[in-house]
């Protein structure tokens, strides 16, 4: 990629991340209401084994093997199958939520790594391969990627909005959700969804290892700051937002940081921000 | 020596050490119910072993050691405060907490440390099991050629069944009925911290070897595969380090001769055949053992 294509690509990038933060605020606010940060870590290191067979078809299928939509396809599909693994293998005797969270996470991601070695020991997979997709780079990210993270992104985000209403009332009263006969499964089968749709959306900027903090920490920040679950939601959006373009231009402005670890860091500064504001404001209430 | 063995007798025996240590003190992680702690440490730690080279300015063990374990104590505390803080969840607060510590690691990492430190981020996921050799010294004895690392996990596998035989009793207390443990006078806060400092150090030991994706593998499903098999706290400890042994050989030699045994093109990352390995079979260990209970019925 020449310069001046990534100059051309600047904007597209930058309004890529944006949207990405947004919705990883907006799920997230979801995720931690409904207490599944963990599957969302799960779910980040789960995608790579699909990411990693993703490339190898591509290859074989002659597509290329980093095909965006394939990526993504793949990613998406090994990180369901670990988020339906979490709870049918948590119901074995003496295994439990923890457990089974440790196991499928440490199983899916060392496949992973067994995959990502063949990955690199291919002849299209020593130029570059996967390796951006560990830590996640922005610039490493051309036209076909930003296309597809922003399609991918405002499905996601549109899907949000239609069942706001439903997700709300059962991440913050199941007891009441049931009573009203909402579908409790399926709109937490929908916020799996959403979550494995967010995190792959994200991947190729924020990387798979630490994708996850942007669908904790800003929905953490903007739990902080309180107030009611419209709020809450908008603020995490905003945060999220806001610290995924500052991980881009800081990783752009410092050379070899990866992008992933930029964000991480920005969204848990505005994290910190916030944490006296709970603290105090906790204490006025009481 | 046999040019295949100096490859493979350093990275086993790593792989077995690195097995004992993990194994066991996984059990009582697994039984306490905080595996997924493991896994925070696992990752906390990494700032840590940077931090401990940039100040020393040397690879000394010693302060990468120290600078680990302090990082991996610390993310533990710091979650744990941010829960009283902040009413997050335990999940969401170790999420929190460990994202940050390993962003700064690779920051470190990447911006100070990755020329010098000869450690860089896809060894710290994958470990780096294939680059354990032994080299034969010429005048010196033997063992100066066995690498550092193996004395390493030498050390820690030897704390990890030194401190569980020591305080077995009062960690099983702990672990079964903490309001009994309380009562009869052992000190619970004081065994717990110990237990996180141990796990810490036997974290930190293997993960230069065999990276973060394995050391939870390792502390995680060996207790999970023995568990359904064990009639006692130290059958099950001794259980899980028999099986993740055995587990950890085969995976280790099926990746490193994957060319000759699977007909890859290149050897295969060991680490995570081993902890795919592992994986597979904790849910196999409980099916073979509803077997066994639905014949004897």
């Amino acid at each position: 990629m020449t310069a001046s294509a990534i100059g051309a690509n600047t904007l597209g990038v930058l309004a890529g991340c944006m949207l990405f933060g947004a919705l990883a605020g907006a799920v997230g606010t979801f995720v931690l209401a409904r207490r599944r940060a963990l599957v969302a870590d799960v779910a980040g290191h789960a995608a790579l084994p699909g990411v990693a067979l993703a490339f190898l078809a591509g290859e074989a299928l002659g597509l290329g093997g980093r095909t965006p939509w394939l990526l993504l396809l793949g990613g998406a599909a090994t990180a369901l199958l670990a988020a339906w693994c979490v709870p049918a293998l948590s119901r074995l005797r003496r295994i439990g939520p923890d457990g089974a969270t440790a196991v499928v996470l440490a199983g899916f991601f060392g496949l992973g790594a067994v995959l990502f070695s063949i990955v690199q020991g291919h002849p299209a997979g020593s130029q570059g391969g996967l390796r951006t997709l560990l830590f996640g780079s922005a610039a490493a990210m051309g036209r076909a990627e930003v296309v597809a993270l922003l399609a991918l992104a405002t499905a996601t985000l549109a899907l949000l909005i239609l069942f706001l209403r439903g997700l709300t009332v059962v991440a913050f009263d199941e007891d009441f959700a049931r009573s009203a006969g909402l579908p409790v499964r399926g709109l937490d089968l929908l916020l799996t969804l959403l979550l494995v749709a967010t995190v792959v959306a994200g991947m190729q900027m924020a990387g798979i290892v630490l994708v996850v903090a942007m669908l904790i920490t800003p929905a953490a920040a903007a739990r902080n700051l309180g107030g009611r679950i419209g709020r809450v939601t908008a603020i995490a959006a905003i945060v999220g937002a806001a610290t995924a373009a500052a991980g881009v231009l800081a990783s752009r402005a410092i050379a070899g940081v990866p992008t992933g670890a930029a964000m991480t860091l920005a969204a848990t500064a505005a994290f910190l921000v916030t944490v006296p504001y709970a603290h105090f404001a906790r204490g006025a209430r009481a | 020596m046999n040019a295949a063995l100096a490859v493979d007798l350093p990275a086993l025996a790593a792989a077995l050490l690195a097995t004992i240590a993990c194994g066991t003190l996984g059990n009582w992680l697994v039984l306490r119910k905080e595996s997924m702690t493991g896994d925070a440490i696992a990752h906390a730690v990494l700032p840590g072993l940077v931090a401990g080279f940039l100040v020393t300015g040397t690879r000394s063990v010693t302060a990468m050691f120290i600078g680990a374990a302090v990082a991996g104590a610390a993310a533990v505390m710091l979650s744990t405060l941010l829960r009283r803080v902040t009413r997050l969840e335990a999940g969401a607060a170790l999420g929190l907490v460990f994202t940050a510590f390993f962003a700064l690691g690779v920051l470190l990492l990447e911006s100070q440390g990755a020329r010098q430190i000869d450690l860089d981020p896809e060894c710290v996921l994958f470990g780096s099991l294939e680059t354990l050799f032994y080299a034969a010294p010429k005048e010196a004895p033997w063992y100066t050629g066995v690498p550092a690392e193996v004395w390493t996990l030498a050390g820690a596998a030897a704390l990890a069944v030194g401190f569980s035989v020591v305080f077995g009793k009062e960690l099983a207390s702990l672990a079964f009925d903490p309001a009994h443990a309380r009562l009869a006078g052992t000190a619970p806060r004081l065994v717990e911290r110990m237990l996180l400092a141990v796990v810490s150090a036997g974290i930190v030991a293997s993960f230069a070897a065999v990276g973060s994706v394995l050391v939870l593998a390792l502390l995680v499903c060996p207790a999970l595969i023995a568990a359904p098999h064990a009639r006692s706290v130290r059958g099950q400890i001794l259980l899980s380090v028999v099986v993740g042994g055995l587990l950890a050989t085969s995976g280790y030699l099926v990746a490193a001769h994957a060319d000759q045994i699977l007909g890859s093109r290149t050897a295969l990352n060991s680490a995570g055949m081993i902890a795919t390995l592992l994986a597979l079979a904790v849910p196999c260990s409980h099916l073979v053992r509803a077997a066994i209970n639905r014949r004897s019925a």
